[in-house]
């Protein structure tokens, strides 16, 4: 202890300036193991805890990253999905056009609604297709559930489609099992009605009405309406019939022309 | 002598290694906390604490190389020891006095890394990486003092506002 407390300031001083020396020296031409062991040991007291504390960081970035690449994917998918949803019901749409059996004597071109007007219920349609596919004024317009409407007027490569809903068009039509006739209209305010239609005329509720061809626009057979309700006022020639359109106009897309053969 | 303000100084080290010098570095120019603190200990401690703090940093800052680990304990007692030498014949009342033995150290330490590491291109080495961390460093550093000198206070700072 005397020897110790009779160092000087400078003694400790070199003490301590040979110590890291040495110190130093051995670190450096000590052998593997040491080296390692030294090492091993920082390592495990200062630098695990903050890898580990990175590590977590990054992986939390990592998910935040993915996250907005899946949402991303997720919302490009969803995308697709509604095409190919879109693409099935198209598909399905033209197999049912393929068993449609179309009247004779007609051979059907294919049209695509490309624009529609009328406020509330259209009333006229515009087609993809005109007077260079042949389409002339006044040539029946059809879609697989009936009767849809009639050429207006006909442009180069598209052509107005007046449908039955315009209050102007008229329409021939026979109930088809009592083959009585009557003439269809359809009026804002009362939606489509079976005119000129005597009062003790057969017709029920549930029956189908179709085109009877009288008047040389439409030909006959194809379905209007299935009549929805029946007013048989008293001392009145008349019948009211209530028609429920087998078309509906508000979802028309995908519409044949009529075209005679004998004007092919 | 507390050991516990040096332990904190070693782990901030280890911080500033492992999570923040990718933060904080510009252009690939990072930040050389060790080297500050070395120096820093230099300027307001005695020769026995910055003669083993330099060491001790030296390990921990080699420790993902045990080969290296003497060269850095070495150099870095070594410069906190020609540090505190130098400071004895500086003014320290003077902020570029300070400045200047921290942008000096802090350029040893630099040299002596790229030395240490054996980079096969010293001179760009020196050009790009050592010179410009060193200006970083001493950027950092003269803020650290106009804090600790109570230059800027964060009243001063408000007031700009």
């Amino acid at each position: 202890m005397n020897l110790l407390s009779n160092l000087s300031y400078s003694n400790w001083r070199g003490i301590h300036i040979a110590l890291v020396i040495v110190l130093s020296l051995i670190l450096l031409f000590a052998g593997s193991s040491i080296k390692l062991m030294v090492s091993d040991t920082i390592v495990d007291v200062f630098y695990i805890p903050f890898y580990t504390l990175r590590a977590y960081v990054e992986e939390v970035s990592n998910v935040n990253d993915r996250n907005q690449n899946l949402a991303a994917e997720l919302a490009e998918t969803a995308l697709e999905l509604s095409f190919h949803r879109e693409f099935a019901r198209e598909n399905e749409r033209l197999r049912q056009i393929l068993d449609f059996e179309h009247p004779t004597g007609y051979r059907l071109l294919q049209a695509k609604v490309i624009s529609i007007t009328g406020s509330g219920v259209p009333i006229s349609a515009v087609i993809n297709c005109g007077l260079d596919d042949s389409v002339m004024v006044n040539m029946p317009v059809i879609n697989r559930f009936g009767l849809v409407g009639r050429v207006e007027s006909a442009m180069l490569d598209n052509a107005e489609v007046q449908l039955l809903t315009d209050p102007r068009n008229r329409v021939a039509v026979r109930v088809a099992s009592s083959r009585e006739m009557g003439i269809v209209r359809h009026l804002p305010s009362e939606g489509m009605l079976l005119t000129a239609f005597p009062n003790q005329g057969k017709v029920a509720v549930g029956d189908t009405v179709v085109s009877s061809g009288l008047g040389g626009i439409y030909p006959p057979g194809v379905q209007v309406g299935i009549v929805s309700g029946i007013i048989r006022p008293e001392n009145q020639p008349d019948a009211i019939v209530h028609l429920q359109p087998v078309v509906n106009f508000r979802s028309i897309e995908q519409l044949f022309v009529l075209i005679p053969e004998d004007k092919q | 002598m507390r050991v516990v303000p040096f332990l904190i100084y070693l782990i901030l080290i280890v911080f500033h290694q492992v999570i923040f010098r990718d933060l904080s570095s510009i252009y690939n120019v990072s930040f050389n906390l060790a080297g500050f603190f070395i120096l820093c200990i230099a300027l307001y401690k005695d020769e026995f604490v910055v003669l083993w703090f330099g060491f001790a940093a030296g390990i921990v800052v080699s420790a993902g190389d045990p080969q290296q680990m003497g060269w850095f304990s070495l150099m870095f007692a070594f410069i906190g020891f020609i540090a505190f030498h130098v400071r004895g014949r500086l003014n320290l009342e003077s902020m570029s006095a300070k400045l200047g033995l921290i942008a000096g150290g802090i350029f040893l330490c630099n040299i002596g890394e790229i030395i240490i590491n054996g980079s096969d291109n010293f001179i760009f080495q020196t050009v790009y990486t050592a010179l410009p961390s060193t200006i970083y460093t001493s950027v950092v550093a003269w803020l650290f003092f106009l804090f600790k000198e109570k230059r800027i206070t964060t009243e001063k700072f408000k007031s700009l506002f």
